[in-house]
């Protein structure tokens, strides 16, 4: 028993009417929510039928709840949209039925103890605006990962018994899911605990491997700490490192890569969609010097992974980073691909897991959960993305036409559907953090304030921010569960936020 | 890009409500201290008159400050700290007494209460120049490491 599309769609388009003033017309919830408006229309229609939904006459008027949101409760609701049964499937009556029974009734005690306005609480009481640093677990991810906790499953996947061929088998079958998904061969998919381990495989895998030809890096002046602190201690031990510069917009200048790539040159790292300004590197181009010129390219694409069709073959990567928990997926697992013929030397050392590339014993859950995440993820790419780049520019737009002297960051063309960058002058982003977090709403800055450098972010300053406007960044990233009602929320908060603030400073 | 840091109960109230804040005009002393590029800037703006036994006193402080949460929280202390206090008492004042106005304060937002206790030594340093007063050792050395501290930032 799962709830179907019309109970998802009916409680989604009721929580939005609770968010409005008065009543409210099919086709207004029905732009917002993205439903169709005959499909809205008929299940208002039940709705009303129940005693949910009243109709107010006159210009005015519209749909509108009949009691009060606390009043209404989810099994009400549903019962009204559909059967929320959980009933054995079998006629008979054997042992199950009872299990069954014990089922329903829990079941409906849960759905009896949520009411209407629990929904708009979650809504509007915690507005996560913050996935680029985190996805919430999709449900459907965690249900696909419980029996891989099962004693069946619980053998250790280089074992030869039944139970460690079940574990090996799993984590074929997830790699042949990011083969198919990359364009590349299974056996060059390695699963890893990290975006982190995975860049710094690369980086250091590479380097020590290939010392012998050459002791020179390449990384985007953009690359995500992980890279960057890889890279500083590689040159601790003698290799050099040289860092692509970016234009305004927070792309790599092609034209310096090319005259900087060097016979002892051994690897290129550019990151794929930037965590902070999202914007989108063209991997293809890259891809192609860095391939003529013989030498490795490397791309982490943690944040753009399932958002922006990558093949592997087609963008001539040798590495790639991408992780689980971006994609509402599971913490703790990531995958580096790399290239079958390539040279790399292992970090982890020991039974030889993964192709001897990361030895350690797979955790068999979370690569599955990784894998249902990213099939659902690419399955739904095409609609997700028209549907979040809708919300984003909506955003943006808002933003820069509602509160004076705010800039945005990063590329308005090649940027991540899913990220908002503002710079608010004369705001220090980490007051402005705490004063939306007070809201319950969850952002991200890339002001100095709340790290321990007090340095701000050099992603801003890499694209030609001085310090003062770094430091009034805020990152606002959208995901699967974002709303446009929780965008306005966003919206009508943000303005007198930032004046409070702005009157505090000594600068007018 | 990185996460609120574990803030007090009193520093979000002085966060949310900020005491005596803005601009004050015609202030007999002002002082500034931090630099945008850092993050932070501190303004500090005090009514000086004579009390009862002839000492130079603080009527009145307001301050404007852009900055993290600490920032405006320990400025908003400093505020509450000096306010009718003598000059002789509010150079006594140091950051331990605005962290504990505050109950805590996270490592990395300390620097904000020296910021905020720099601020006023600043605008008591401003009065007693225009007024020719003597001005203490301790004081024109402080004075002197705020001075040297922000043309470093500056370059």
């Amino acid at each position: 028993m799962k709830l179907s599309t019309k109970s998802r769609y009916g409680l989604r388009a009721l929580a939005n009417l609770i968010g409005q003033d008065c009543c409210c017309s099919v086709s207004k919830i029905s732009k917002e929510e993205h439903i169709s408006s005959d499909y809205l229309e008929k299940i208002f229609v039940k709705l009303k039928k129940a005693g949910v939904l009243k109709v107010e006459r006159g210009a005015a008027g519209g749909y509108t709840l009949s009691r009060d949101p606390s009043q209404i409760t989810l099994k009400e609701v549903i019962d009204s949209l559909e059967k929320a049964e959980f009933s054995c499937p079998s006629i008979c009556n054997c042992q199950s039925k009872s299990v069954y029974q014990q089922i329903q009734s829990g079941f409906s005690q849960v759905l009896n103890s949520i009411t209407l306005d629990h929904l708009t609480d979650s809504q509007n009481k915690l507005t996560y605006f913050d996935y680029a640093a985190s996805t919430p677990i999709d449900p459907q991810v965690l249900s696909t990962m419980l029996p891989y906790f099962d004693f069946s499953y619980s053998g250790n996947s280089s074992s030869l018994h039944q139970f460690g061929l079940k574990s090996a088998q799993a984590i074929e079958d997830s790699r042949v899911i990011f083969s198919k998904i990359l364009n590349s061969k299974p056996e060059e998919i390695i699963f890893t605990a990290s975006a982190t381990e995975s860049n710094n495989t690369v980086l250091k895998g590479v380097a020590f491997a290939n010392k012998d030809k050459g002791k020179h890096i390449l990384i985007s002046s953009i690359e995500h700490d992980c890279v960057r602190e890889s890279a500083r201690w590689l040159k601790t031990q003698g290799f050099e490192i040289t860092e692509i510069p970016v234009d305004k917009d927070g792309l790599v200048d092609f034209q310096f890569l090319e005259k900087n790539i060097r016979p002892d040159t051994i690897l290129v790292s550019v990151i794929h969609g930037n965590n902070e300004i999202g914007t989108i590197q063209d991997i293809l181009k890259i891809g192609k010097i860095c391939h003529d010129r013989g030498v490795y390219f490397h791309t982490d694409a943690s944040q753009s992974f399932t958002k922006v069709t990558i093949d592997v073959q087609k963008d001539n990567i040798d590495f790639l980073t991408a992780s689980s928990h971006k994609i509402y997926g599971p913490k703790g697992v990531a995958l580096l691909y790399i290239k079958s013929g390539s040279n790399i030397t292992p970090l982890l050392h020991g039974g030889g897991h993964e192709f001897g590339i990361r030895s350690s014993t797979v955790n068999t859950p979370l690569v599955v959960g990784f894998a249902k995440a990213a099939q659902i993820a690419i399955d739904q790419m095409d609609q997700e993305n028209s549907r979040l780049t809708q919300l984003r520019d909506y955003l943006i737009k808002n933003i820069l036409k509602n509160i004076p002297n705010t800039h945005l960051n990063g590329s308005a063309k090649f940027r991540l559907s899913n990220n908002v960058n503002i710079s608010f002058d004369k705001i220090e982003g980490e007051s402005l953090q705490l004063s939306l977090d007070l809201y319950g709403i969850a952002v991200s800055t890339g002001s100095a304030c709340s790290s321990h450098s007090l340095e701000p972010s050099h992603v801003l300053s890499a694209i030609g921010q001085k310090p003062e406007q770094a430091h009034s960044s805020i990152r606002f990233s959208l995901g699967r569960f974002t709303t446009k009602s929780q965008i306005d929320y966003l919206l009508k908060i943000l303005p007198g936020e930032v004046s409070k603030l702005r009157k505090l400073s000594p600068f007018k | 890009m990185t996460t609120l840091v574990g803030y007090s109960k009193k520093v979000l109230e002085h966060f949310k409500n900020p005491h005596n804040f803005g601009s004050m005009k015609n202030p007999t002393a002002l002082g500034q201290v931090g630099n945008p590029a850092c993050g932070d800037v501190m303004k500090l703006y005090l009514k000086i008159t004579k009390n009862k036994s002839g000492q130079d006193f603080i009527k009145d402080i307001k301050f404007e400050t852009m900055g993290c949460a600490a920032a405006i929280a320990t400025s908003s202390v400093v505020t509450d700290l000096a306010k009718n206090k003598t000059l002789d008492d509010a150079l006594k004042l140091d950051n331990k007494d605005v962290i504990e106005a505050l109950e805590y304060l996270p490592d990395i937002k300390i620097h904000c209460s020296l910021l905020a206790i720099d601020a006023l030594n600043e605008a008591i340093f401003n009065y007693y120049q225009q007024t020719n007063h003597s001005i203490s050792e301790s004081l024109q050395k402080k004075h002197d490491r705020i001075t040297v501290c922000q043309t470093r930032i500056n370059h």
